[in-house]
């Protein structure tokens, strides 16, 4: 599977764009049109303007209880840097959560919906809040 | 062994060449790969087993080439002349008992005898072996035809005369170290030099000529016709081959958190039960949508275990009532993986006991050749 790569320049100016974003506070932050699509229809469904890079965050390096022992934390696959490569509970690579690094993730709305359910269930042991969704997204497509 | 010899003996006897350069050779290049063969097959682990294929073939072939410089050899060589009836045999045997048995120059009635024995086992050794390779392991010359019911079968039979083959070869070191005794002459020392002494009263061979130019065409005319044969045999689709074309869905879904585990390492019913309790997948929620679920069902009962011949095809068929669908469990992976340590699977780079590709490179295809395991070094978390 080949996934084309960011070049330094856009990485560089999404970096200083990221930072300014997260200094100035909560907001609206996308990496490309197809996520921006899929956080706006998130927003809408929530009956918000904008989520929160910095709750999602949280959110996302948090130890959860509710969810399988195995798996208190999405960190326990992704790691707790969303640059770094995860793995499998069985040792299958994951590319890095973060969009500049994965340009394709969260662009397919069934597709998230899947890893969403599944992914909060062994978690959580409950499905996570569209907030929660559109706050890790915001988070993870803000670097 | 020696200075009692010449200690003992007032003459020194003329010697003459007994071995030609041919025997010699095969001898001690027959020791070799048996004793490879031996190793790798008793001893060692199954990420020896192409080495256990090799040598074995090499046996084979020693043999092959020996019976031909038997028919053809010089006198010494001739398996023909050495071979005596029962009759003799016994009637050697006794005057061994007695104390008055004559020399022999060449193989005295029991040694003919094992030499016989020797070929007829080192021969049935590589044909089961070829059995096994093709039936159980689907490849060589013969996997085109030959179920692995039957060729496990040969497989026990390939066993259970290797053991006996351990018993004949401590028989006929026995007697080697037996007869030097007895007739004061170090034989396997013959067997390097080639000479024996010539003593008055010797048995001796009648003369013959060897014929070096025919055996040498007989034995490279019958190697390039087996070749051949072998090589178009072996090129035959194998019988109940593997489904080679993984499905997209399967793979797209399944292969997003593990190995693409192949649809013949499991039955229709075993691969149903696991992908009607997805939600809780080994501790994961790893639900899908109803036709994915039903396309991913559906291809993988198409392809089960019932529909192929292999191996693992064979040996997951009986899973554990309790984990009906965790290889892991199952007696035969138990059993063949209980001498690798715990860490091999929990470090990296293996992670995981689920993780068959890590060191099997051929897991995904289905196939698991023995010869296609490598356990990896294991590093640092």
């Amino acid at each position: 599977m080949s996934r084309p790569r960011t070049s330094q320049t856009q990485r560089g100016l999404q970096a200083v764009l990221t930072s300014t974003f997260l200094l100035v506070g909560p907001t609206h932050l996308t990496a490309g049109p197809a996520q921006d699509a899929v956080i706006a229809a998130l927003a809408a469904e929530a009956g918000v303007s904008g989520f929160s890079a910095q709750t999602g965050k949280a959110f996302f390096q948090a130890s959860h209880s509710g969810g399988k022992p195995e798996t208190p934390s999405c960190t326990t696959c992704h790691t707790s840097d969303p640059l770094a490569a995860g793995r499998t509970r069985v040792g299958k690579p994951i590319e890095p959560m973060a969009v500049s690094l994965s340009p394709n993730r969260f662009t397919d709305p069934e597709k998230l919906a899947k890893w969403f359910r599944r992914n909060c269930n062994s978690v959580l042991g409950r499905e996570c809040t569209t907030t929660e969704q559109g706050d890790v997204l915001t988070y993870l497509s803000s670097l | 062994m020696i200075s009692l010899i010449s200690a003992n003996s007032a003459i020194s006897f003329p010697k003459i060449a007994v071995w030609d350069v041919f025997v010699r050779v095969f001898h001690w290049s027959l020791v070799l790969v048996v004793c490879i063969a031996a190793l790798t097959g008793f001893v060692l682990d199954a990420t020896w087993f192409q080495i256990h294929v090799w040598a074995g073939t090499a046996s084979a072939l020693l043999i092959f080439v020996r019976l031909i410089w038997g028919a053809l050899g010089p006198t010494y060589a001739r398996l023909g002349n050495a071979v005596t009836d029962p009759a003799t045999m016994i009637r050697h045997t006794r005057s061994l008992m007695v104390g008055n048995a004559p020399r022999h120059i060449g193989h005295n009635p029991l040694a003919a005898a094992m030499v016989l024995a020797m070929v007829a086992v080192v021969f049935t050794l590589g044909l089961s072996g070829v059995i096994v390779l093709g039936g159980v392991y689907k490849t060589g010359p013969l996997a085109f035809g030959l179920t692995y019911s039957t060729a496990t079968s040969v497989g026990e039979l390939h066993q259970v005369i290797a053991i006996g083959f351990l018993v004949l070869i401590t028989l006929h070191i026995a007697g080697a170290i037996y007869e030097s005794r007895r007739t004061r002459e170090n034989l396997p020392l013959a067997m390097v030099t080639g000479l024996k002494e010539n003593r008055p009263g010797d048995h001796v061979a009648p003369h013959h000529s060897a014929h070096p130019v025919m055996a040498g065409f007989l034995v490279v005319g019958a190697l390039l016709l087996a070749f051949g044969a072998g090589n178009n045999l072996a090129a035959r689709p194998e019988y109940g081959g593997l489904v080679q074309q993984i499905d997209v869905v399967y793979q797209d879904e399944c292969a997003a958190c593990h190995m693409a585990f192949h649809p013949s390492l499991m039955t229709g019913q075993n691969w149903v039960a696991l992908m009607a309790n997805l939600p809780d997948h080994f501790g994961e929620d790893a639900s899908l949508s109803p036709a994915s679920q039903a396309d991913i069902t559906a291809w993988l009962t198409r392809n089960a275990a019932e529909t192929a011949d292999t191996k693992p095809a064979h040996v997951f068929r009986d899973l554990d009532q309790a984990y009906p669908y965790t290889f892991t469990k199952a007696p035969y992976w138990q059993q063949t993986h209980q001498n690798i340590a715990p860490e091999v699977f929990n470090l990296a780079p293996v992670f995981s006991r689920a993780n068959c590709a890590a060191c099997h490179s051929d897991a995904e295809t289905g196939w698991f050749y023995p010869a296609n395991i490598t356990i990896p070094q294991e590093k640092s978390k």
